[in-house]
């Protein structure tokens, strides 16, 4: 029998077939919390920068047959990647705004059997932390994070275009430093929080996109950073794997790592560092876990 | 010569739902937050992007020596949220963008994406060493669609033609 508030989950291809480490913390956390998910054979969500860009067709038709898979069992989807998280927001909102475009889907999709309804919701996993409400999810923290200063980044596609994905404030997003100070950790301010981390363009030209990447390095170590802290994968992974073409870029040697918020409140609640994948990043953090009693086992 | 290309015009003007793209007074806004005009001198730029799209000046924006100043756009969505006009500029470049690449134009990797996601329902196919590290980790198989299904989707968009797959 599944729960009425069970939500369809949705790691997508990065998280899963790439950074599964990612998705082991997110599954310990949302157990901790309460909140109950359920796997399905999704496909590709798809990338809002990969496939929106080749071709806008392909992309609402493999978005609506997904949302389809979770309708069939009346359920919310709940991801934990920006990019599949903006993808199904916005296919959900054209199609059920749209009824031209509802019914060119509609008329794909029934040649495998299937149709968008419209009568679910999309959420991303940020949203749904956040409404759990800091008192609960302070009630499993084992270690004191506190002395752990961090620069928060959420990514664009959390929270725009925000008359669609309506997660946060656009421009000065709130939820993510909530669960950051939720979880015991301290948030420095920094100019370029709300900054895009640059990948979206590194496969026209990878300069622009270090450029950006090095404005962002220089005003979180220079308000005090010793780690970001992000809610997704992609802006994960230029956090994570670019130090050494930042360093060629920028001619300054950038250490500080990067950890998946669920990474950090995972470690909060004690879960060993070592069960949590944590050497498999990149950008090294054991001295971080070392300086912040986190040792690895 | 400046050539208005009439047809172009209308398929910008058609895919834009809200037909807000006429109300742009060229504030300077979207390129004034643009992260990647910041950083590269306006070699890509959003306003005059609009700008040509608007007018329909199609030689202005395809065909030139490099495609930086449409596949610039890092689909941050920030012009989004500062226009005055509340045009859906990303919209409108993700269309230019879909030109650009059916046109032969722009950077290879999405088109290799979109052969994954043909071949295996995903962008990032499964591979045996990374789901080993799954199970490590305690972490279910992934699960995938049928291929079956995402094959006679993505015939019926025409993706096959654009990724010349069968």
């Amino acid at each position: 029998m599944t729960q009425a508030n069970e939500f369809k989950f949705f790691p997508g291809c990065f998280i899963g077939n790439r950074i599964p480490f990612i998705e082991a913390s997110a599954r310990k956390v949302f157990e901790k919390l309460g909140v109950e998910i359920s796997d399905a054979p999704f496909a590709c969500c798809p990338d809002p920068v990969g496939q929106a860009s080749t071709d806008h067709l392909s992309w609402l038709t493999m978005g609506a047959y997904n949302l389809t898979i979770a309708e069939a069992e009346g359920k919310d989807i709940m991801s934990i990647c920006n990019g599949c998280f903006q993808t199904l927001k916005l296919v959900n909102h054209e199609l059920k705004h749209n009824d031209h475009a509802k019914a060119k889907i509609n008329k794909i999709l029934g040649e495998i059997g299937k149709e968008f309804k419209g009568n679910i919701s999309v959420r991303h996993f940020v949203e749904v932390l956040y409404d759990i409400g800091e008192d609960k999810i302070k009630e499993h923290i084992v270690k004191d994070l506190s002395s752990l200063k961090v620069a928060c980044h959420t990514g664009c596609h959390y929270m725009r275009p925000s008359e669609k994905v309506q997660t946060d404030d656009p421009m000065k997003p709130i939820k993510l430093r909530a669960l950051v100070k939720a979880a015991g950790a301290t948030v420095v301010d920094y100019d370029t929080e709300v900054l895009c981390c640059g990948a979206g363009t590194e496969h026209a030209e990878p300069g622009p996109a270090m450029a950006i990447l090095a404005q962002k390095y220089k005003s979180a170590v220079d308000a005090g950073a010793e780690c970001f802290i992000t809610n997704c994968p992609q802006c994960f992974q230029q956090f994570d794997s670019k130090l050494r073409d930042l360093e060629k870029h920028t001619g300054i040697k950038y250490t500080i790592p990067v950890l998946y918020i669920t990474e950090l409140m995972a470690l909060a609640y004690g879960f060993d560092p070592a069960d949590l994948g944590i050497k498999f990043h990149r950008a090294r953090v054991t001295a971080l876990l070392e300086k912040h009693g986190l040792k690895q086992t | 010569m400046v050539v208005v290309d009439f047809e172009f015009k209308k398929k910008i003007m058609d895919v834009h739902i809200k037909d807000t793209l006429k109300y742009c007074y060229q504030c300077n806004r979207c390129t004034d937050v643009c992260p990647v005009n910041d950083v590269t001198g306006s070699r890509y730029s959003p306003r005059p992007l609009i700008l040509n799209s608007f007018l329909g000046l199609h030689d202005a924006i395809f065909g030139l020596e490099s495609s930086f100043n449409i596949w610039g756009c890092t689909a941050c969505d920030t012009c989004d949220e500062v226009c005055p006009q509340k045009i859906e500029l990303t919209e409108v470049f993700y269309i230019l963008k879909n030109m650009s690449l059916a046109k032969g134009e722009g950077p290879d990797y999405f088109i290799g994406q979109a052969s994954a996601i043909f071949d295996y329902g995903k962008a990032i196919p499964s591979q045996p060493a990374i789901e080993r590290r799954r199970q490590q980790f305690g972490l279910p198989p992934v699960q995938s669609p049928s291929t079956d299904d995402v094959q006679k989707l993505l015939k019926l968009t025409k993706l096959n033609k654009l990724i010349k797959k069968e």
